[in-house]
């Protein structure tokens, strides 16, 4: 039998469960603080949970165990779907579990493009419509998991969990977080409580939206977090629990779900700050772009500079969203922003508001229709 | 780019027209003043503190906001003028029932409470557990007083009515607004003795915002709340005692023996109690096991259900208190009740 389970011989991997069912199996380096929920008396009634992997830590290693800052690389043998499943029995117990891989390989130059989201997207559009899978949950690097998973939240026509994981320490480092986030991230995309909630994020038993959540440290295991709003609910140890839903525009009631974007419009980021230039945004339209996020100050500022350039790149035709360098709060509708005809990002980060800006575009360069997208998504 | 131009001029233009259209029937919001440090006077405008030198009538409140007009038409009934400290059943049912009568017309729009911040989310809690309506209800309330330099309470005011005006705030529950934050009742804290950023869901975050171009709203509470919840106290005059115990080195469970004798038929621990737990038990008194921690959940296990003690989820001990009483006045049982914190 082939060693990588692809969706393909689903049936293979479900009689592979099955043998590693019958094996008492808890393996004693696995950290974890809490025993694992009892077996169901019958295995036939398991959800099935398709884990995914677009790699990131939680599928690299480093040596020794106490490396947990220069792991991975070229050269460096990488964690497959498979080792995750074969480290973590207690998987079994939960789901069954089926493995893809979605990993660029490892030799490519490039790190992650539109065409990685692009694939993804279409795949996970496809695997949704399974009868057979009840979940999905994807390993992503933790860097920019949270835009890989907003476009995710936006694109893919589901109420089926989707659930992204990664780990701040490498698979093999000392007090590693990985098994015990992979094995939550599973616990959610086989609730039935998590259906309908778009597309999620659990790390540090924290569950979060995709819309919402960010990264805020960059080495603590606690790193994702809600801007503003906080997490909807918890992986704790005797349950799956949610306290919220999320209110804005998601999956299945989302415009842009379901559909195929090979290529988006081009739309770059430029940051607001003392004395920032504007020949930046004058070269961003030199290359060809046809949206630019201002990250302004405060409430949503750019410079004198900026705002010059704003006006040239308007007259082109480029499209303006305005976010706030804050990290937190409302970048607001003002009746000064609307004569300036810049598009307020509501609360979005900038690289997010990236991602629904260039979805926008593939469907209307109308400022007002922009307008309504930014406040409904 | 003209054709872009002057589709967003529309846009805005429609934007610009909502207010006076609004204006011809605005929405019927009723305020229920119980008292508090939005309605104290301090002798000088720097004091902050021990400002007990005036109160402030409803009449003043609503006549101090003449922007309030312009949202909504606003009307009162007063309840009590006192600090949250004072605020105890007789005031919690009188509300809860004025509230009810308000709400069940079919011309209200949405009730705002004003309400000491101290108990604040006591009362918040327990109106979102007895409300029937998905109207709005918003409690208020200041950190400065009335008479304070750079006081919070107007504007805190204004929001609220905006947010209880809302028919977007429909169903949320009821909900705390201070500092330009929309909370759920359910899952806030009060969490600084004296800044005006003072409370937060700590747990979960704030659900909505009330900001200058809109309110807006990120998230639905989904644990049960007023018009889903199963608890009724139109035809009640008092409820079960309960009290809270707080635990440390060397607490040994005399506070529960002294509860027990004074007649309590439920307590809420932060941990401990020793034996006093089963004495306790025998006469028929229910525990809840919550923490002193103020974050994160007291989970559901199997020592706790064969001790017989309720896990409390992530409600602090004096939210717990506000449950289990309302719990005690329909079962004893803790399997009953356990499902009640699992709900609520």
């Amino acid at each position: 039998m082939s060693l990588l389970f692809t969706h393909q011989n689903l049936r293979n991997v479900l009689f592979a469960c099955a043998l590693t069912l019958a094996r008492p199996a808890f393996a004693q380096e696995i950290p974890t603080y809490a025993p694992p929920p009892a077996m169901p008396a019958s295995t036939v009634k398991l959800p099935t949970v398709m884990i995914m992997s677009m790699g990131g830590t939680i599928a690299s290693r480093g040596e020794p165990r106490l490396n947990i800052t220069n792991y991975g690389g070229k050269g460096v043998p990488r964690v497959d779907p498979q080792d995750w499943y074969h480290d973590l029995p207690e998987l079994a117990g939960i789901a069954h579990i089926v493995l893809e891989d979605q990993r660029a390989p490892q030799d490519r130059a490039v790190t992650e493009t539109h065409e990685d989201l692009a694939r993804v997207a279409k795949r996970l559009n496809e695997i949704v419509k399974d009868s057979n899978i009840d979940g999905v949950v994807v390993t992503h690097g933790t860097n920019t998991m949270a835009e890989v998973a907003f476009y995710m939240n936006l694109t893919v026509k589901t109420d089926k969990p989707i659930v992204f994981v990664g780990s701040q320490r490498p698979w093999t480092g000392l007090s590693g977080d990985g098994p015990r986030n992979l094995y939550d991230a599973v616990r959610v995309a086989a609730s039935k409580e998590a259906r309908g909630k778009g597309v999620l994020h659990c790390m540090d038993q924290f569950i979060n939206t995709a819309r919402d959540v960010t990264k805020t440290s960059a080495y603590r295991v606690q790193t994702f977090k809600g801007i503003d709003v906080g997490a909807i609910g918890f992986a704790d140890p005797d349950k799956v629990v949610f306290y919220r839903e999320p209110v804005r525009r998601h999956t299945t009631q989302s415009e842009f779900a379901g559909g195929d974007f090979p290529t988006v419009p081009g739309v770059e980021v430029a940051y607001s700050y003392r004395e920032a230039p504007g020949y930046l945004i004058d070269a961003m339209v030199e290359h060809g772009v046809k949206g630019i996020v201002i990250d302004g100050t405060g409430a949503g500022s750019p410079t004198s500079s900026q705002t010059e350039a704003i006006k040239r790149a308007q007259e082109k035709g480029v499209v303006f969203v305005v976010t706030t360098r804050t990290r937190s709060g409302r970048v607001q509708d003002t009746p000064r922003r609307r004569e300036s005809k810049i598009v307020p990002g509501d609360n979005l980060p900038p690289e997010k508001a990236r991602i629904l800006l260039q979805l926008a575009l593939t469907k209307t360069t109308d400022l007002g229709e922009i307008t309504r997208m930014f406040n409904e998504y | 780019m003209s054709r872009i131009s002057i589709r967003f001029i529309a846009v805005v233009l429609s934007f610009a027209f909502i207010s006076p259209v609004f204006a011809a029937g605005l929405p019927q919001v009723r305020m229920f003043t119980t008292g508090g440090t939005i309605q104290s006077k301090g002798a000088h405008r720097q004091k902050l503190m021990e400002y007990s030198d005036g109160k402030v009538s409803p009449e003043e409140l609503i006549a101090d906001l003449p922007e309030l007009k312009q949202v909504a038409e606003v009307s009162y009934t007063e309840i009590a003028n006192v600090g949250s400290p004072g605020v105890k059943t007789d005031i919690l049912l009188k509300l809860a029932n004025e509230i009810n009568a308000w709400l069940a017309k079919p011309e209200s729009a949405g009730a705002v409470v004003t309400h000491g911040t101290a108990t604040l989310e006591e009362t918040a809690y327990f109106l979102n557990l007895v409300v029937k309506s998905n109207k709005p209800v918003v409690m208020v309330g200041a950190m400065r007083p009335f008479t304070a330099v750079s006081r919070d309470g107007p504007m805190n005011l204004y929001n609220a009515v905006r947010v209880a005006a809302s028919p977007t705030a429909t169903g949320y529950g009821v909900m705390i607004l201070l500092n330009d934050e929309i909370n759920a009742a359910r899952d806030t804290t009060k969490n600084n003795t004296y800044r005006v950023e003072t409370f937060v869901a700590r747990d979960l975050g704030p659900i909505g915002f009330a900001d200058s171009d809109r309110i807006v709203f990120y998230r639905r509470p989904i644990y049960r709340h007023t018009y889903k919840s199963e608890f009724d106290v139109s035809k009640l005059t008092s409820l079960p005692r309960v009290d809270v115990t707080y635990t440390y080195q060397e607490e040994d469970g005399t506070a529960i023996d002294a509860f027990a004798a004074a007649g309590a038929q439920g307590i809420v621990l932060t941990g401990g109690g020793g034996d006093s737990i089963k004495k306790a038990q025998a006469k028929g008194v229910v525990f809840v096991q919550s923490d002193r921690k103020g974050s994160g959940r007291v989970v559901e296990s199997e020592r706790s259900a064969e001790r017989g003690i309720v896990t409390s989820d992530n409600l602090p001990p004096q939210k717990a208190r506000i449950l289990l009483r309302l719990a005690l006045t329909k079962t004893q049982d803790p399997k009953e009740i356990q499902r009640m914190f699992a709900e609520y």
